[in-house]
């Protein structure tokens, strides 16, 4: 492919100019080197995903350099938009462990060993986040005495915040792609087609149809493909449900939360059902969750706050009587792999969590995540979609119909 | 044959006539690629060098010398000693890496595919009567 055919492509990414964005920010912090280890870090600079314990370091002008796993480099570098000697692999040998070789490629771009060095500390309640450890840090510090390590992860999470259009058309794939997924578990269910099914195997369905229209993985870290079925889809808080071998039975509800994977841009699309029968108390909570959807979705725009948000829709669940089964959050950041959880900048009154009164800004891409939970009735819905914030309205990614259907 | 001391010019034309008799072309995978090993400590207290360049496969410099060899695709230091023993086939060279008797600097990737011709050349090396 061409350079002027690759950047017709849809889902071109301008990588050369996202680094520059990235030396540009460090030129204004006096930052001399970036080492950047968070997963989101790594899939905003690289275009590759990067599984092991990865370190792009990034320097003050020209290509940055990869250092991950040996027996992954090739494989990184074959992905990645960067060439075999801008990705090389870390191994536990003489000079070539993760500290030496790293701290040596820094050393030699500081001028006289000396210089900041922008590293990524924090917390995260999203365990694969990949911020340096307290024993690298203090590794990497012992091995630079001429370096000051200094926290800059502001600056990859300002530049990736407002999403380009290659990065939106992505996500655009993968929703397509989910869709996909759930009219395969629909056409499984219906007729019967449910019955003796079991969590894990609509799992495993969703994944088929999707891997076959090209999705890479069930990304999610919260075990691929969730699926709930019965008293789980009610469990308090009830946001992970990895697939079980429980039996999708009669008159219980289901929901199907499938996870797809297009050139790092991430589906995730929950959709839910009732086995029939459904009791007309069944139908009520259904209903409940489908027009608070609804209500939210025509809510978002840029300009308002999840804080804004929550609360008008806790008003409107309240109004209707089911506020008692809203976990009151409305939705989650998202970004290519390996973002996935903070929306916004670490601005807010709790460190590392979303600002409540974070002000949504035009082509933002979070989810849209909705959960209902009604505990001692076992019943419970999720909503997820990934949503581009638009100036007036919002566009929602997944196509899925939102309704909750019956299966007979 | 006599024996030669490690790292004179003696035992540098045999190594080269060795390694050019016993490792064709095809058996050194047409490479193009160049290695310095780097002896600390030698007996005489002196740093010393070993430089192998290859292009397509055969070997067009063998360089032994103090101080600093030439620049190179790999750079490989550690002690005479451990060099030594590798060269006697008592430590094996994975093995002195893997424990951090030697050190590599270069690309680790490269340096994997590269890695069943390094042996077959330390065996060519290994053979020559050597005195340490």
């Amino acid at each position: 492919m061409t350079a002027k055919e690759e950047r017709r492509d849809p889902y071109f990414i301008d990588f050369p100019k996202r680094i520059k964005e990235i030396q540009k920010k460090m030129a204004e912090e006096k930052i001399d080197v970036y080492l950047g280890s968070r997963l989101r870090t790594l899939s905003w600079t690289l275009d590759a995903f990067c599984p092991w314990r990865t370190f792009v370091v990034i320097p003050s002008d020209g290509l940055p350099t990869v250092f991950t796993f040996v027996i992954d480099a090739a494989r990184v570098a074959d992905d990645s938009w960067l060439d075999e000697d801008h990705v090389l692999g870390f191994a536990p040998m003489g000079g070539q462990d993760q500290i030496e070789a790293i701290s040596d490629f820094i050393t030699g771009l500081l001028k006289n060993g000396k210089g900041r060095v922008g590293i990524e500390s924090g917390m995260s309640n999203y365990l694969p986040e990949g911020n340096l450890t307290h024993y690298e840090y203090e590794q990497f510090d012992a091995a630079m005495p001429g370096a000051e390590l200094v926290n800059a992860y502001t600056i990859i999470d300002t530049v990736s915040m407002i999403k380009d259009e290659g990065t939106i058309n992505r996500f655009r794939e993968a929703s397509r792609i989910v869709d996909v997924g759930h009219k395969a578990v629909y056409e499984a269910l219906i007729h019967g087609g449910y019955k003796g099914m079991t969590e894990t195997e609509i799992a495993g369905i969703a994944a088929l149809a999707m891997r076959r229209v090209g999705s890479e993985w069930e990304w999610s870290f919260t075990g691929g493909n969730e699926i709930a079925s019965g008293y789980r889809t009610g469990l308090a808080g009830g946001a992970c449900t990895p697939a079980t071998r429980k039996e999708i039975v009669a008159g219980e509800p289901l929901m199907v939360d499938i996870h797809a994977m297009f050139k790092l841009g991430l589906g995730d699309h929950s959709h839910n059902y009732l086995i029939a029968p459904a009791t007309d108390r069944q139908r009520w909570h259904a209903d409940n969750f489908v027009d608070i959807v609804k209500l939210t979705l025509k809510t978002y725009r840029a300009g308002i706050t999840p804080s804004i948000l929550a609360e008008k829709m806790i008003a409107f669940a309240d109004e209707r009587g089911f506020a008692d089964y809203m976990v009151p959050g409305f939705e989650h950041g998202i970004g290519m792999m390996g973002d996935e959880w903070r929306i916004g900048l670490n601005d807010g009154p709790f460190s590392f969590w979303t600002n409540p009164d974070h002000v949504y800004r035009e082509n933002e891409v979070i989810i849209c995540a909705m959960q209902y939970a009604c505990p001692e009735e076992n019943i419970g819905f999720r909503y997820e979609n990934p949503i581009l914030i638009m100036q007036d309205r919002c566009e929602e990614m997944s196509k899925y119909p939102l309704v909750i259907e019956e299966i007979q | 044959m006599e024996k030669v001391v490690y790292l004179s010019p003696q035992w540098r034309d045999e190594a080269e006539r060795r390694l050019k008799a016993d490792l064709s072309p095809e058996r050194m995978n047409h490479i193009t690629s160049s290695m310095s090993n780097m002896y600390r400590n030698c007996p005489d207290g002196k740093e010393r060098f070993l430089f192998f360049k290859y292009v397509d496969g055969n070997l067009t410099e063998l360089l032994t010398g103090e101080g600093e060899p030439p620049e190179a695709q790999f750079r490989i230091t550690g002690s005479y000693e451990v060099f030594a023993k590798i060269s006697r086939a008592e430590l094996g060279s994975q093995k002195a890496l893997m424990t951090g008797k030697l050190k590599l600097k270069g690309n680790m990737v490269k340096a994997l595919k590269l890695a069943a011709v390094a042996d077959r050349l330390n065996k060519v090396l290994a053979s020559i009567p050597t005195e340490y």
